[in-house]
């Protein structure tokens, strides 16, 4: 008995097999379905105790290296004074401190950890002499270098000091511990080497910080204190005596700056004499007036900020007085703007980024814990009023302390008094900061809490004024972009396009350069997120006299903005918006460089294009959309996900053009020939593939057998060039290829003869490409051929299983009817097939060969009719998949069923296979 | 084997009508016997001429006779013997017996330069002919009884200093005296040995650039005419701000001040000295010179200054 193929009658088996069907309450994939999230609620639970989520383990093992943070930082507080809360944010201050003003060259700690090998004689030797000598040789010597080095082992003799100083204080020799300290601190009196002073602050200032806690804690260990809160009169006269020895040993020394930083080392030790220490502070802010070099002086002014944070409670006064000593010093150094030179200004613009981070932080202090109510009075005291007679009065306030009094108002104050500040910046204008800036930071808070500006009208107007005078590109940019929220938060669209017009009057006499873009950026971004809307946008003065201004990545940002913006919402219609956003894309497209840039540096733009082209919608006018397409197609050609989505786009159209039957089928060629030329320009094979198939099928739907038969010879010529290495590297792409090649068989069974006058034109072709291609592992191969065995199974029937919607292609049954040499090719075909199977399952050694058995014998068994061969097949395949899985597996026992109900009895049950 | 003496006081200041009191400890190898334990106690002025401020005759005499205060010798123990290890032998002495007739004025502790006054306690334990004695020296320091001393806050007696380039009695660089300058302030000449020195200072103009403002503490040791600076605090390090009011704060060193002495073979008297150091290029010139002289590019201020014990 030769092979046959089993008659089929779909209908009646689609009626014996599908499942009943009813209708669901829910949509399965609606959101509030209170059991599916009761279930998911459920698998978390159950989850819990074998699984072990790893982020939830690094959360518990963060937690626990933050605890043990605290832990150390909770030893530290056993040691150290009060108010640890505070030493936190003065540990990350000298960080900062350290990285803005790097030491260049070697790295100090490497130098230091040199002199460590040396030995303490070393140490001692060096530290001896580092005041005496290497203060001064930094002046001698001009050449850089040497400077360099010797400005490197100043900072590594000023660490090994530290540890010394321990060492002898451990010793017990405190007396020597004083000596060098106060020997560290005076290299703070030299600001030549300007560069290192603020690491020369911080080393300083640690050794400080180390010795005043040592004295703390042995005088503390006297007294026999335990708690914190001690008052002066629990404390034994022998503590007194030692803490007295200890201020009278700093008062005697000679020096002004070292004797200020050792007394606010042990300011407070205060504690075991005074119960009120505070008014000791205003003594040392008086006596800081002493030191008359600028950056000394506020470096000096810090620290004592710093040091007032450790005694308990202390008004601000002394604060302020600090601050207006400062602005005195400070109003030497910058003198009427005329009088300086150029040179002799570099180097106060220096020292004043110097001093900068000193006033940021007494600022901060003063600001720390102020009550609302007090703020005016303190700004008054400061000296500042925009009220003119008080600040002709006090006319020594400089931008730099307003600046940093800006920055830490509270917003609610700053929103409150806006005019009054826009006014006070206004006024003062001194050469120690850039009056635009204090502006540009005003806005700046302003914006925080925009809704919260009070006098809007009054203040816009001012701010006009002001605005108006600048004639700098960059000045009027950056302040314009510091203002917009608050200009357009209250829909001010007037002067919004006064301000566009005076950056186009500025932008015509300068030219724009990097800084200056990245704050046009700015501003347009902020207008984009205003408005929100293409439309709105587009109706701005001189919008496309702005996108022209930029280029660079300024320009694809912007361009990538609205392209989002206009994607967002829905469809895009409009054909002077299309026309508008085309422009865009494109000048976003040519600004990419997709030799030279990385993927994901063009991905997003590219996306963005794509989703732009795919949203564009002409409705009825399919041919202006096809159009489109084209011109896209042309335009972008260097985006592949692009191409493909046109080609998507235009069987879209051509789908709804045969739908909507009032188009001509002229424009449904138009449409596949579009396809046609676009798809070959796409480079991955896989890709092209699918496209083909899905063309032809659109093909199909419209009855266009010649279009038909080419995109099949064309998918299939496409297999043939994949290239195995690609294919090999990525499985995925693999098991695509196979999925493709299903599906192109399934496509197949509607497909009429071809070409060729033969019927199995392209499953030969397949069983050839099989053959060929060396790539192919096993288990692919054994479903390729079966899909080939159901396709010709299918293709022998009487009734096909399915039909092209349309009817207007003829079937093969149709076409071949009465020809035997037809059906004894299917025959042929897959008798081949199924040896083909069978030796490929045996060669199949992964895991899924018994899965791979079964498949097939179940496609031999409802392709064929038992015969010796197809019987033999299939006991081959259920011995293997025997081997594989145990008796009672469900897909063994349902194919055994199976095979039993389509009367293949196996020849031999048991027993070895032959 | 050896013997230390412990005083009571952590301090170890003592008022002559107090008590003092401590412990002779011993710390022994072996016991030993004692033939007695002896405490003497030692208070006098020394006067001394030394370095090139004496002429030469008296450089040759070197140490002129000191000037006792007291001398009390007390038998703490009669013989006996003192165990090994560690022994304590408390005493207690009266520095001051009203009833004794004595033989100086209890001045206070004051190690000067031409001057010092001094306490000493010493202990020797005589052991026989055959054995060395064992002794060992402190010093104590002697405040004045807090009876007769003036309550504590006196009365806060400021001067109202001028300097100017005309108040100078030295010659001045050409720029200073051209250029002029004003330094005025206040400071107390009556201090309290417990209490900083207080005062203000303001530089209200100055055409050359200002160096340094240092104050000097000077004692005036009279027995030969000389002043020795006992302190320097620099008030000011740099030029100034015009204007701006610079507090002066001076910590008395203990042992280098005493309240003022004006007795007939000796006195120890202050001096206040407010210098002010301009920038000069003459300043660079190294100079070995006596600190206490004046320079062309300084200006100085003295003003006695009258110290006191106060309760």
């Amino acid at each position: 008995m030769g092979l046959e193929f089993r008659r089929r009658d779909y209908r009646a088996e689609e009626l014996a097999l599908s499942l009943q069907r009813g209708r669901a309450d829910t949509h399965p994939l609606s959101a509030s379905s209170s059991s599916s999230s009761h279930l998911q609620v459920e698998e978390c639970e159950s989850g819990k105790d074998d699984f072990c989520d790893p982020l939830r383990v690094s959360d518990g093992s963060t937690e626990m290296s933050s605890s043990d943070v605290n832990r150390e930082d909770a030893c530290t507080e056993a040691t150290a004074p009060s108010q640890l809360k505070t030493m936190k944010g003065w540990i990350s201050y000298k960080k900062m401190l350290m990285q803005r003003f790097p030491v260049s060259k070697t790295s100090p700690m490497s130098v230091a950890s040199g002199v460590h090998v040396k030995g303490t004689k070393a140490i001692e030797k060096s530290a001896k002499d580092l005041h005496s000598g290497e203060l001064d040789d930094d002046k001698i010597f001009d050449d850089k270098d040497v400077k360099g080095i010797s400005q490197q082992e100043h900072l590594s003799k000023l660490h090994a000091l530290k540890d010394e100083i321990n060492q002898y204080w451990c010793a017990g020799d405190r007396v020597t511990s004083l000596r060098l300290s106060i020997k560290a601190v005076r290299s703070l009196m030299d600001s030549s080497a300007i560069q290192i002073y603020p690491t020369l602050f911080v080393l300083a200032t640690d050794i400080m910080d180390m010795l005043g806690d040592l004295v703390w804690n042995r005088i503390k260990e006297k007294a026999e204190i335990t708690e914190e809160n001690f008052k002066a009169d629990d404390i034994c006269f022998d503590a007194k005596e030692t803490c007295n020895n200890w201020f009278s040993k700093v008062g005697s020394i000679r020096e002004l700056l070292p004797r200020i930083y050792l007394e606010l080392a042990l300011l407070p030790c205060w504690r075991f004499l005074h119960d009120h220490p505070e008014n000791i502070l205003k003594r040392l802010v008086e006596m800081t007036r002493g030191i008359a070099d600028p950056l000394a002086s506020a470096y000096c002014r810090l620290y004592l900020a710093q040091c007032s944070l450790r005694l308990s409670q202390h008004d601000t006064g002394f604060l302020i007085a600090c601050i207006n000593d400062l602005k005195l010093v400070l109003a030497r150094l910058t003198p009427a703007r005329e009088t300086v030179n150029g040179n002799l200004y570099g180097n106060i613009e220096l020292l004043l980024t110097l001093v900068e981070p000193a006033i940021e932080y007494v600022i901060k202090c003063l600001f720390k814990d102020l009550k609302k109510m007090e703020i005016s009075k303190m700004l008054l005291a400061l000296g500042l009023s925009s009220n003119l007679s008080i600040l002709s009065k006090n006319h020594s306030c400089i931008s730099v302390v307003l600046h940093h009094i800006l920055k830490e108002l509270p917003v609610e104050y700053i929103c409150s008094n806006a005019v009054e500040l826009l006014h006070l910046i206004e006024i003062i204008d001194d050469r120690s900061f850039d009056q635009s800036l204090n502006f540009n930071l005003l806005g700046h808070r302003l914006c925080e809490l925009v809704s919260q500006v009070s006098n809007v009208h009054l203040l816009v107007d001012k701010f006009i004024q002001v605005l108006s005078c600048h004639a700098n590109l960059h000045a009027y940019l950056m302040l314009a972009d510091a203002y917009l929220d608050i200009i357009l938060e209250n829909h001010l669209g007037m002067l919004l396009n006064v301000i566009l017009d005076g950056i186009l009057e500025r932008v015509r006499d300068e030219r724009i350069g990097e800084n200056e873009l990245v704050i046009l950026q700015s501003v347009f971004l902020k207008i984009l997120t205003h408005f929100g809307d293409i439309e709105k946008i587009l109706a701005l003065n001189h919008f496309a006299d702005f996108l022209d201004m930029m280029h660079g990545s300024a320009r694809n940002s912007i361009n990538m903005h609205i392209l989002n913006m206009a994607t967002r919402n829905g469809q895009i219609q409009d054909p002077i918006i299309i026309e508008v956003l085309l422009e865009v894309a494109q000048a976003l497209y040519n600004g990419l460089d997709f030799s030279n840039m990385r993927k994901d540096e063009y991905q997003h733009p590219s996306r963005l294009i794509s989703r732009f082209v795919y949203m564009v919608d002409h409705g009825m006018e399919v041919e202006s959309h096809l159009r489109f397409l084209a011109q896209c197609r042309g335009a972008f050609s260097g985006i592949n996900e692009l191409q493909e989505n046109l080609v998507h786009s235009s069987n879209n159209l051509a789908v709804k053009a045969m739908r909507n039957g009032n188009s001509s089928m002229s424009f449904v060629k138009s449409c596949l020939a579009f396809n046609e030329v676009t798809i070959p320009a796409i480079p991955a094979n896989l890709r092209q593939l699918n496209l083909y198939i899905e063309t032809a099928e659109v093909a199909l739907l419209g009855g266009f057998v010649s279009h038909l038969d080419g995109l099949l010879n064309a998918a299939v010529n496409c297999l043939q060039m994949i290239d195995p290495v690609n294919v090999m590297q990525m499985a995925e792409d693999g098991d695509e290829a196979i999925s493709l090649i299903c599906k192109l068989c399934g496509m197949s069974v509607m497909v009429p003869g071809g070409v060729e006058p033969e019927v199995a034109y392209i499953p030969k072709r397949l069983l050839s490409f099989l053959n060929s291609q060396s790539w192919i592992l096993p288990r692919m191969k054994a479903k390729i051929l079966s899909a080939i065995v159901f396709l010709s199974a299918a293709l022998s029937q009487n009734q096909l299983p399915y039909h092209a919607v349309s009817g207007k292609v003829i079937c093969n049954y149709q076409l071949f009817v009465g020809f035997p040499s037809a059906h004894q090719e299917l025959l042929s075909l897959s008798h081949i097939a199924l040896q083909g199977i069978v030796n490929c399952v045996m060669q199949e050694s992964s895991k899924e060969r018994g899965k791979l058995a079964l498949e097939s014998c179940n496609c031999v068994a409802s392709s064929f009719m038992a015969s010796d061969e197809t019987l033999e097949a299939c006991s081959k395949l259920v011995e293997i998949a025997k081997s594989c899985y145990s008796a009672d597996d469900k897909f063994l026992q349902s194919t055994l069923k199976f095979l039993d109900a389509s009367q293949f009895h196996l020849l031999c049950n048991s027993g070895p296979v032959g | 084997m050896s013997v230390e003496i412990k005083l009571s006081r952590f301090n170890r200041i003592y008022r002559p009508g107090e008590l003092l009191e401590g412990k002779i400890i011993t710390t022994l190898n072996s016991s030993i016997s004692y033939q007695s334990i002896r405490l003497t106690l030692n208070g006098a002025v020394n006067l001394q001429v030394r370095g090139g401020l004496a002429g030469v005759i008296e450089s040759l005499y070197g140490v002129i006779k000191p000037i006792p205060i007291m001398k009390k010798v007390v038998d703490v123990r009669s013989s006996g013997k003192i165990g090994s290890g560690t022994t304590e032998i408390p005493f207690s002495v009266i520095l001051k017996d009203p009833k004794e007739k004595n033989l100086g004025k209890f001045y206070e502790t004051f190690h000067g330069g031409n001057i010092s006054i001094q306490y000493l306690a010493t202990v020797d334990i005589a052991r026989g002919y055959l054995h060395k004695p064992l002794s060992a020296t402190i010093e104590f320091i002697v405040e004045s009884d807090k009876d007769n001393l003036p309550p504590k806050p006196i009365p806060p007696d400021m001067v109202i200093f001028y300097i100017t380039q005309d108040t100078q009695r030295h010659t001045l660089i050409s720029e200073l005296k051209s250029g002029g300058f004003r330094i005025t302030g206040r400071i107390c000449t009556q201090c309290s040995l417990s209490d900083p020195i207080n005062g203000e200072l303001t530089v209200e103009a100055s055409v050359v650039p200002i160096r340094s403002i240092d104050i000097h503490l000077l004692r005036v040791e009279s027995i030969l005419i000389g002043e020795r600076i006992a302190t320097e605090s620099s008030i000011a390090d740099g030029d100034v701000c015009r204007g701006m009011t610079l507090p002066i704060y001076i910590i008395l060193p203990r042992l280098l001040t005493c309240p003022t002495i004006l007795a007939g073979p000796f006195s120890i008297e202050f001096k206040l000295s407010i210098v002010i150091t301009f920038e000069s290029d003459l300043y660079k010139k190294p100079s070995k010179a006596d600190p206490v002289s004046s320079k062309p590019w300084m200006a100085t201020e003295s003003m006695p200054l009258e110290l006191v014990r106060t309760a």
